[in-house]
This record gives C-alpha cells, structure tokens and sequence, in this order.
C-alpha cells in the first residue's frame, strides 16, 4: 500500500469515529495509534507515554489555564454594562452610531479575553437588548455581534494562537503582536459595512440622544479605564519583553482579579467557580494537543505528510492557488468543527506542506485564525451562532443569514493579508527583529 | 443516573461523584499553583532569588492539572465532539452511537493508563532522577498521569453503565444544564 493510500485509510477512520461522537482527542489518539501499530515499526504505547507526557509536562503550555481563567473572571465581572455606556456617548456623530458598540465592544473585550464564544456572549448579553430598546436594526446588531465575537481569537491574548504556537512550534509572542493589525483590519471593514449600510438606511438607524458635554462623556467612560489599563499593560509587558507570554498570562489574571475585587463582583464563590471553570476547559484543551501529538509522531513516522507535501508541489500549485484551496478546505472542515480541533487535526499535514510552499508560519497562524472565526459563524455548527440563538431565541441559520455581509467582510481580510502578507508580519518584525 | 435515584443518592454513586470532584478540585489548585509560582518567578528575576527551579515545578503542576482534572471535565461534558450526527438520528439510534463511542474511549483510557502506569512503574524501578533543576525522581510528578487516567477509566465506566441503563450521560445534560442559564464561559 502507498503512503497516500494508507493516508487515505486513516482519514477515514478518523471522520467514521468523529461523525460517530467519539470524542476529538481520543479519535486523534487512536487513529495516531493504528497507524503506528500497523504501518511503522516503532512501538505506540511507549510513544503514547511519552506524547502525553512530553506536551501536558511543559512550561510553555502553563500560559493556556493563565489565559483561559483571566477570561473566566472576567465573565463574572460588570464589564459589559459599563464597556456600553462607556463607549456609546462617543459614537453619536459616526453613521450608524450605537450600532458601532458591538464591534468597538467585541475589540476591547477581545483584547483581555482568549475566546470567541465567551466574547460574543459578554458583549451581546447588554449590547442586544439596548439596541433594540432605542430601535436599532435587529439584523446588523446580530450580525455584527456574531462576526466581531470572533476578534475574541485574533487580537491578543489568544487561547487560539497559544494552541497553535504549541502544534506549530512557533513563537507565541511573535504570534500575538502579529494578530494585532489583523484584528484592526477586521474591526475596519466590519464598521466601514455598518457605516454605508447606514447610509444607504437612513431612516432605519434611529436619531441621536441628547448631545452630551465631553466632562459628561469622560465621566460615563471612567469605568472603562480599568480594562484599558490591563490592556496597555499585557500589550506593554509583551512588547518590552519583560515577561514571557506565559508570565504574562499570570499577571493577566491577577489583574482581572484586581478588575473585578474593584467592581464588587469578587466573592469567593465566583473565585473558585472561575478557577474550576478555567481548569476544566484547559484540562479537555491539553488533552487534544496531547492527542494531536500523537498522531504528529505517527505522521512523522510514515512520512505521510512529506509524501503529501511532495505531491501538493508536484501539481506546480501557485502559492495563491494554494492558500485558495486551503481557504476552501477549511471552510469545509469549519461548517463541523469547533476552531481548535480544526487546527490541531490539520497541523501534521498542512503545516509541511506551507513550509515547502515557502509560507511563514506565524503569517499562516494568523491565516488559520481567521478560518477559525469564520468557522465559528458557519452553519451547522457555528458557536457564535449557537450562542446568539440560546440568548434571542432566534433560529441559528437565520442569524448565519444575516451574518452574510460580515462573513464577506473576513473572505476581503483573509485575501488582503494574502496579497499584503506584511499587514501580518510588520509588527513582530519591528519589534522583535525579523525572524531568521 | 436518572432524576428518581438522585434523592436517595447510593453511596457507590456519592463516591465516585466525589472522587471525580476530588480530581477537578486537586487541578484547580495545581493551576492556582502555577500562579502562584509564575508571579514569584517574575518578582525573583527582578530580586535576583534563586527562581530556576519554578519552571520544572510549573511544567509538573500543569501535567497535574490536565490529567488529574480530566475524569471531571468529561463528565461536564467540557470534552469536545461532533454531535452532528448524534443530534439528528432517533432516540435508540442515539443510545446505541452513545454506547459505542463509551466502549471504544473505555478501551483507548484503559490502554493509555495501562502505559503510564507501566512507564512510570519503570521510572520509579531505575529510579529515574528529573534531570534539569529540581533533583527528585521523575516517577512522583508522573504519578498524576497514572492517577488521572485511572480515574477517567472508571468515570467513562461509570458513563457506560448508565447509559445502558437506559439513562441520559452526564456530559449531555450538564451542557443542557449549562446553556439553558445561558452561561457560555467554557465554550471556545
């Protein structure tokens, strides 16, 4: 049997026990195993222990429960009421007005909180009924909240990116100061939509409150001072180079604690429900990159992924054809699978198929980010929309409907940064010198 | 684990709840550990203390932290998979997809326990010493891997035997639970 064919063999296992529900971290595990026991020589159990061990035993990966738990408590907080009216006596003169605090939001929360769900959710939970108490449009206000929920990835911290650093082996700093202009460029094209969808919609965006003083507006926004302050600080501790990403990560959570002690939402129930909270969704993260080593190992012993590679270069691909395929493939694998299965199952094999292609590896993490976000507003499994459809009730694939624009809005940035790969690099080049 | 028995909860099933508790709670401290020591970590390096150690101890407590937690994550239903399928045949069908996926992730938790026990058996045999700062044999540190896997076997028993009792899996109705008070912290 070729190596493609025994590639073929076990992608199929893998989809017959993913469609099956057997969980994602034991699939890759056991397909990483049948392909060691039957297609190499080696001996899966000890590469088993040692997978296992090797990736949960690791320094770096302490950064993923700092970052999951910072944004665990900061869920708990009063941060999305006072991040609406801090925010909403600015916008009254931009077209569109209050429907900009959704992505405004969404950026803010995005840059202290690693996760889209738990983004589009904060900010949604106040942002929603607001708006449509003065009368704003239904449509945009969900669209826009799915789609920006997803900036929660790509502007740093990122419990995203710390995954992908750790599959890739790629720097996790270099990672996070490259996800920043990205994640303007998103916030840009999403509130440029909102402004000529406003000018084309005069009458349906509602008249402006009560000018107010700017003492006023500087008086309703003091309470986001807090929150900007911890942002300043994690951007400035990375970029100084004071403390690692993963020491970083602890002063962000001691930081949101001093956030939330400050705001009164501090108890001690709230404490430890954020902490076990934190720890059981990074117990079931470690697990998958356990798992997705596994079958990394596998895959470096069968060549696979060499075979594949050699063969995606043979069909004299562009590297614009290429990223055009893989755009369309994970768009596809993005309709089923949440954002971080969907890097850690295709990392073994398109990862040395870019490299060959002569791509960088954090460019092509920013890539995958973006997929990511996309995948999270994709019907029929879409968490954004799962999360939008539990707080309004509102049917899932009606809300991916008029997320539409939006997800135009990510297909123009991901072929931006394609045609302009230094929108990527140009951060992390600056500040930390380029790479090799 | 049906709504009629949990009143008179058996003691067999107020152990094993607690048990898996235990290991939830033991990792939640190990990651306010890691806090804890990465702090210090940062304050030494200013300070000039002797930190070096920390981060041989922080890579053990994180290990600690994914394995012991992992019996009380699967049953919260924390551990991801495709319900696509799941969600759209009828209620037998279900049962039966259910059972299937239990008995092979029994199978796979069995095999990966057995191999941790086995290597860190040899660890502790050979009396293998941690070979960077901290000096202690390598078998203490792995010990969270042999009993965090022993308890998620017996948690994904657990799981199976009441699913072939014809009762709902707790990771299914903890995530209904959770998402009916509209509570999406946990989700990616």
């Amino acid at each position: 049997m070729g190596l493609l064919e025994i590639g073929g063999l076990l992608l199929f296992l893998m989809l017959l026990m993913l469609s099956g529900g057997v969980w994602i971290a034991m699939t890759l595990a056991i397909v990483g195993w049948v392909g060691q026991a039957f297609f190499t020589n080696t001996l899966p159990g000890k590469n088993l222990f040692s997978s296992f061990w090797e990736t949960s035993a690791s320094w770096e990966l302490a950064a993923l429960p700092m970052f999951i738990w910072m944004g665990e408590i900061l869920y708990r907080t009063k941060l999305s009421e006072q991040m609406f009216d801090g925010l909403s006596p600015w916008l009254s003169k931009v077209p569109g007005r209050l429907m900009h605090t959704t992505i405004l939001g969404c950026g803010i929360f995005g840059s202290v909180s690693g996760s889209s769900a738990a983004t589009c959710a904060t900010i949604a939970k106040v942002a929603l009924p607001e708006l449509e108490k003065r009368g704003y449009d239904r449509n945009i206000a969900l669209g826009s909240l799915a789609a920006a929920g997803g900036l929660g990835i790509l502007i740093p911290p990122s419990i995203t990116m710390v995954v992908y650093a750790v599959a890739a082996d790629a720097s996790v700093i270099r990672l996070f100061l490259a996800g920043f202009l990205p994640g303007f460029l998103l916030m840009g094209l999403f509130s440029g939509y909102i402004i000529w969808w406003s000018l084309r919609h005069p009458d349906k965006v509602p008249p402006p409150e009560a000018p107010t003083t700017f003492m006023e507006k500087m008086r309703r926004s003091g309470s986001l001072i807090p929150c900007s302050l911890l942002i300043v600080f994690i951007v400035w501790v990375l970029v100084a180079g004071i403390a690692t990403a993963t020491e970083c990560a602890a002063y962000g959570v001691v930081g949101s604690l001093a956030i939330a002690a400050a705001g009164r939402s501090l108890t001690w129930e709230n404490f430890w429900q954020g902490l076990v909270g934190a720890t059981r969704v990074s117990c079931m993260i470690m697990f998958i990159l356990a798992g997705a080593a596994f079958l990394t190992k596998t895959m470096a012993f069968t060549g696979i992924p060499r075979e594949l590679a050699e063969f995606v270069h043979s069909m004299n691909l562009s590297p614009f054809g290429l990223i055009g395929v893989l755009v369309v493939v994970y768009l596809i694998l993005g309709t089923a699978l949440d954002g971080i299965s969907m890097i850690v199952l295709t990392s073994a094999v398109v990862l040395p198929m870019i490299q060959k292609a002569g791509f960088d590896l954090v460019w092509f993490g920013i890539f995958i980010i973006m997929l990511v976000e996309i995948a999270e507003i994709t019907p029929p499994v879409g968490f954004n929309l799962f999360v939008l459809q539990n707080m309004t009730g509102i049917d899932s694939n009606r809300i991916a409907r008029v997320t539409l624009p939006f997800f135009a809005c990510m297909i123009a940035g991901i072929g931006l940064i394609t045609v302009f790969p230094s929108i990527v690099t140009i951060v992390p080049d600056l500040l930390m010198g380029v790479a090799k | 684990m049906s709504t009629s028995s949990t009143a008179s909860a058996s003691f067999g099933r107020r152990f094993l709840d607690g048990l898996y508790l235990l290991g939830g709670n033991l990792a939640a401290l190990c990651v306010l550990a890691i806090l804890v020591l990465m702090i210090a970590a940062s304050m030494g390096r200013v300070f000039e203390w002797r930190v070096s150690w920390i981060n041989d101890i922080v890579a053990w407590l994180c290990a600690a932290a994914a394995f012991m937690g992992m019996a009380y994550s699967f049953r919260n239903g924390d551990f991801v998979r495709v319900t696509l399928v799941l969600e759209s045949v009828s209620p037998p069908v279900r049962r039966w997809l259910e059972l299937v996926s239990l008995a092979v992730a029994a199978v796979a938790i069995g095999y990966l326990g057995y191999w941790a026990a086995r290597f860190t058996w040899e660890s502790y045999e050979f009396n293998d010493i941690a070979g960077n700062m901290v000096a202690i044999p390598i078998w203490i540190p792995q010990m969270s891997f042999v009993i965090g896997s022993a308890i998620l076997v017996i948690a994904v028993l657990d799981e199976c035997v009441c699913v072939f009792r014809g009762g709902k899996p707790s990771y299914v109705a903890r995530v209904e639970e959770r998402h009916a008070r509209g509570d999406f912290s946990e989700e990616m």
